[in-house]
């Protein structure tokens, strides 16, 4: 059963939420619900990561040793817990941007060969 | 503390449950006030946070399961189906009780068959490497009649026979080693100087016996102990090697131990003494034969010694080794020409030799192993008729899973874990049930030989037993598999809409032929176990043709206390006389051999007195030296004539008695027998005085064959059997003859002191072991099959208490549903019946060899398996069809 998106959002492409959390973290350390309002409101609420995918992810890069969570205390004065990169976690997201990128570009060269853009309307 | 910090650096290994449980809390609050921020009333926010968030419960799952990995998910998985299986299964305890112990009798029997399988025919000898390529040369009649190969044409074989790499003899003998009462009757191996070089066998001390120890007539006194023999009778003494022992009344030196796994080359017997062939003359062997003197045995070709053991060269087929021993034995013939009858040479495997243990076990086993194997097939059907009545049964659960979303696989992997549940204890018991059978059947074997030592190369295989465990859960597996996958595919909507009738004709079908397949399987166990039960009685109510009851058996060899001829007939002599003198003791007498002792006693060619014997016609037969009043004692009846007296001796005319086989046979019956003559070999004629009625001579199911007896003062031997019968216990009157032996000489040594009827039971444990495991087989195999026909046929019937119930309030009557059940659940039964006995009886002839008394189609056995197995089908069809048929029919319409 595919699943459709529902009032306009995106999905999200399989792969893509690791890259999207790490670069959130870029900017700062974040909490689990600060990463979710991140992408979103970046996104122009086209995106929207749910939390069984987003905490999933969050396990997975602390696994990976990409990411470090520490407990602190946010800047509306909440416990909450934080993750940042870790230096690791910074070389992967290069490494991930540039994957990107490469994908981005050839999945535009097969669905605008040769052609300028907006040729085909 | 530095460990302590160093731990905590380390990454996480698994999910933090209370840090994750206070992080979605932190969550939850830090969306709840953003929420309240936004201007939303405090409760609304904390619901419109809850709802943003989703299922906490599988967010942690999620989140967990990325800590996990792969296989210990599966493996909880698998966990919990087991316990549902276990949960489920402790419902029905007495059928998965039932069948677990069906399985493990199944697996038990079968590893333990199979076990003496591989090893009679594999690997039969104890530290020998290969053992079962050995191949074997004997000689045998135009008539079938087996013989030994004499050492002359031992020699000859040895020296021109490329086919065999190389050849040895060897002959078991019991030996007397010691003197005196200390002496005690051992298994000696005389052996040509190659045996343990062929063998390849080492010795552990000293050396072995050498081609060097073959040269000549009586000058190799040495001798090779076994390891047994040299640590319970020598303390292991370090410097054995060098001293002297005596055997027969001669001094032989120990030049060396054999090494620890080797038990000499004759199976189940533990040989403890190898002696050089060359020294058997001079050690007073005669190997039974009569015809020749005791230095003769090494020169007559005459004198059969033993069987040529040996591996044939690579390449080369019991066929090719035929023919050229053959060739050598036609060009023997030409050169040095036999009088004896004609006979051939054959090559045969190591477990043909014979008259060795593997010919009399193989064939049992042989029987044995299909019958096990029915056994496992029914607890299989039986296995897959669980399965499938309660997939059956479980459509309800089961529609309910995969509506819920379970996966096909899902559903038939809980239902194959269910088979497992099963399979995995009653293999585990059956494990254990063949490594206690194996030990428990050598004990039995052990205590039934005592004193003679046996041995069996048989130890438990781990190999076997974890084959045949595999075999019968793997057969359970796939036979529960297919049920599986059909309960499996069940229509979402019948289910739903509460219609329980079976869906599809497949299901249906596989009932009705599990059903055929288990009544046609069980009936033909049953015809087994009926034939067995009904030949042990036979064979227990079968006329020996003597008596063996207030009988007892006295063994003794003279010669272990050195006596000569003339002293032993002294010896004898005053041994009858002291025992008739005791008043407790009705009649006493002496003989070589004990009836019905399993294995035939020599045979010796005889010629008849104007019988001109027909051109290959061979004329040997066993016979029996025995004293006076030997027929009175035993009771074997007199048909003409009269019995050994005391003046038949060595001064008296030479006389015989014949049996009634060999009086109808040469003169036409027993009266016309009496004064005609007889020859043993070619020696002295001998007036037959007296014709006796047949005996059992080997085996209770040997056929009628001529036999003769020589009066013992006639035909003097050392060895002889005491036997005296009296109206007392029989354990007192063994006593009172120890009394008699040990009164004349207290050093002689009785080698064995028992009741007759005790020495006979030997001869039909074979055939008692085979009919208890026919008869262990057919039950095991018939209880399961009938639990197995009754659940199905009766639930076939459970399953219609809707039809039932529309028929009753049409307005039928309570017995004319019964009929009609009845009759779909006997058509079903018939067909199951005729399979079976169409099986049977082409099977049952391969149980011949181990029948007594009933032929392989004994109506009897047959019509009483038919009508126990209809039997169990009526039951189970009639039962429940009555009790549905009596449910009032509303409550039967509304049950679904």
């Amino acid at each position: 059963m595919a699943k459709t998106p529902d009032n306009g959002r995106l999905e999200l492409l399989q792969g893509t939420l690791d890259m999207l959390v790490l670069r959130t973290l870029q900017l700062g350390p974040q909490h689990s619900h600060g990463i979710g309002q991140a992408v979103r409101t970046q996104s122009d609420d086209l995106l929207k990561v749910e939390t069984g995918s987003l905490y999933p992810a969050l396990q997975r890069l602390v696994k990976r040793g990409w990411l470090k969570a520490e407990w602190g205390v946010s800047q509306a004065n909440q416990r909450a817990k934080f993750y940042r990169l870790t230096a690791e976690g910074k070389r992967q997201l290069v490494r991930e941007e540039t994957r990107w990128g490469q994908l981005v570009n050839a999945i535009g060269r097969v669905m605008r060969p040769a052609a300028a853009p907006g040729t085909e309307e | 503390m530095g460990i302590l910090s160093w731990l905590k650096g380390r990454r996480p290994v698994e999910l933090d449950e209370d840090d994750f449980k206070e992080e979605i809390r932190a969550h939850l609050a830090i969306a709840t006030q953003e929420k309240i921020a936004d201007g939303v009333d405090k409760t609304d926010a904390h619901y419109a946070a809850l709802k943003e968030f989703g299922n906490v419960t599988l967010t942690t799952e999620a989140a967990r399961s990325v800590w996990t990995p792969r296989w210990l998910e599966a493996l909880r998985d698998l966990m919990s189906d087991v316990r549902y299986a276990i949960r489920a299964l402790r419902k029905n305890p007495a059928f998965s009780l039932t069948v677990v112990g069906v399985l493990a009798l199944g697996i038990g029997l079968n590893a333990a068959v199979f076990t003496m399988l591989k090893v009679m025919a594999l690997s039969p000898l104890a530290g020998v490497e290969a053992s079962g390529r050995l191949a074997v040369i004997f000689g045998e009649t135009s008539t079938g009649r087996q013989l030994r190969v004499s050492y002359p044409d031992y020699q000859y074989l040895r020296d021109h026979d490329r086919a065999f790499s190389d050849l040895f003899g060897s002959i078991v003998a019991t030996t007397n080693l010691g003197r005196g009462r200390g002496a005690r009757q051992v298994w000696g191996e005389l052996v040509t100087g190659n045996y343990f070089k062929v063998l390849s066998v080492r010795a552990q001390r000293g050396r072995t016996l050498l081609p060097s120890d073959e040269i000549a007539p009586g000058r190799h006194p040495v001798v090779v102990l076994s390891d047994g023999l040299w640590r319970r009778d020598f303390n292991a003494d370090p410097g054995i090697v060098g001293k002297t022992i005596e055997i027969n009344n001669n001094m032989l030196t120990v030049v060396g131990v054999a090494d620890p796994t080797f038990h000499g080359t004759i199976v189940s017997y533990d040989v403890e003494l190898f002696i050089p062939v060359m020294m058997g003359p001079q050690l007073g062997f005669t190997f039974g034969s009569q015809q020749t003197t005791p230095s003769g045995i090494l020169s007559d070709r005459r004198a059969g010694v033993f069987y040529p053991h040996g591996y044939l060269r690579p390449g080369i087929t019991l066929a090719n080794a035929t023919a050229q021993a053959d060739a050598l034995w036609a060009t023997l013939s030409r050169e040095r020409p036999l009088t004896d009858a004609a006979q051939r040479l054959k090559v045969v495997r190591f477990w043909q030799t014979p008259g060795s243990g593997p010919t009399f076990i193989l064939p049992t086993l042989s029987v044995l192993s299909p019958m096990g194997l029915l056994v496992l097939m029914i607890a299989c059907a039986n296995i897959a008729g669980l399965v499938l009545v309660r997939g059956v049964s479980r459509r309800g659960e089961i529609a309910v899973r995969l509506a819920l979303g379970a996966t096909r696989t899902r559903i038939v992997r809980l239902l194959v874990v269910e088979n497992l549940v099963l399979a995995v204890p009653g293999a585990v018991f059956g494990v254990l049930l063949a490594q206690n059978l194996i030990p428990v059947l050598v004990s039995y074997a052990e205590r039934l030989a005592a004193p003679q030592r046996v041995f069996f190369n048989i130890e438990v295989d781990g190999l076997v037993i974890g084959f045949t465990a595999l075999v019968a859960c793997g057969s359970a597996l796939v036979f529960g598999f297919v049920p599986a996958l059909q309960s499996s595919r069940v229509d979402l909507v019948s289910v739903i809409n509460e219609d329980a009738s079976p869906r599809g004709a497949a299901r249906g079908r596989l009932r009705a032929g599990l059903v055929v397949a288990q009544v046609a399987v069980s009936l033909l166990l049953l015809v087994g176990a009926g034939l067995a039960t009904r030949s042990v009685d036979a064979a227990r109510r079968a006329n020996p043709g003597f008596d063996p009851s207030h009988v007892t058996a006295i063994e003794l060899d003279v010669k272990q206390n050195a006596y000569d001829e003339a002293r032993g007939r002294i010896f004898y002599r005053k041994l009858l006389d002291a025992a008739r003198a005791d008043p407790g003791i009705e009649s006493a007498t002496l003989a070589a051999y004990i009836p019905m002792g399993l294995l035939d006693t020599r045979m010796q060619r005889v010629s008849i007195e104007g019988y001109e014997p027909r051109k290959g016609e061979d004329l040997a037969f066993m016979s029996n030296a025995v004293g006076s009043d030997y027929f009175r004692t035993l009771r074997i009846n007199l048909t003409a004539g009269r019995e050994f007296e005391d003046r038949d001796d060595e001064t008296g005319t030479p006389v015989a008695v014949v049996n009634a086989t060999l009086a109808q046979r040469f003169w036409g019956g027993a009266l016309n027998a009496i004064g005609k003559r007889i020859r043993v070999g070619d020696r002295e004629w001998r007036t037959v005085i007296g014709v006796a009625a047949d005996v059992k001579y080997s085996r209770i199911n040997e056929a009628p064959r001529p036999y003769f007896y020589l009066p013992f003062l006639q035909a003097y031997r050392s060895s002889m059997v005491l036997h005296t019968r009296g109206p007392g216990s029989v354990d007192r009157l063994v006593d009172q003859a120890r009394a008699c032996v040990a009164a004349l000489d207290g050093d002689l040594p009785i080698l064995t002191a028992k009741p007759m009827a005790n020495q006979m039971r030997g001869a039909l444990i074979f055939y008692n072991l085979t009919a208890t495991m026919l008869f262990v087989f057919g039950v095991a195999g018939m209880a399961l099959a009938a639990m197995g026909t009754y659940g199905l046929v009766s639930y076939t019937v459970k399953q219609s208490t809707h039809e039932i119930g529309i028929r009753m309030a049409l307005g039928a009557s309570g017995p004319s549903v019964v009929r009609r059940f009845l009759g779909r659940g006997l058509r079903l039964g018939a067909i199951g019946a005729a399979v079976g006995v169409v099986a049977a009886l082409a099977v049952t002839r391969l149980l011949t060899s181990v029948l007594f008394g009933v032929s392989a189609t004994d109506a009897v056995s047959f019509a009483r398996a038919l009508a126990l197995v209809l039997g169990v089908v009526i039951v189970a069809t009639i039962v429940p069809a009555w009790r549905a048929a009596r449910t009032d029919p509303l409550s039967a319409l509304r049950h679904q």
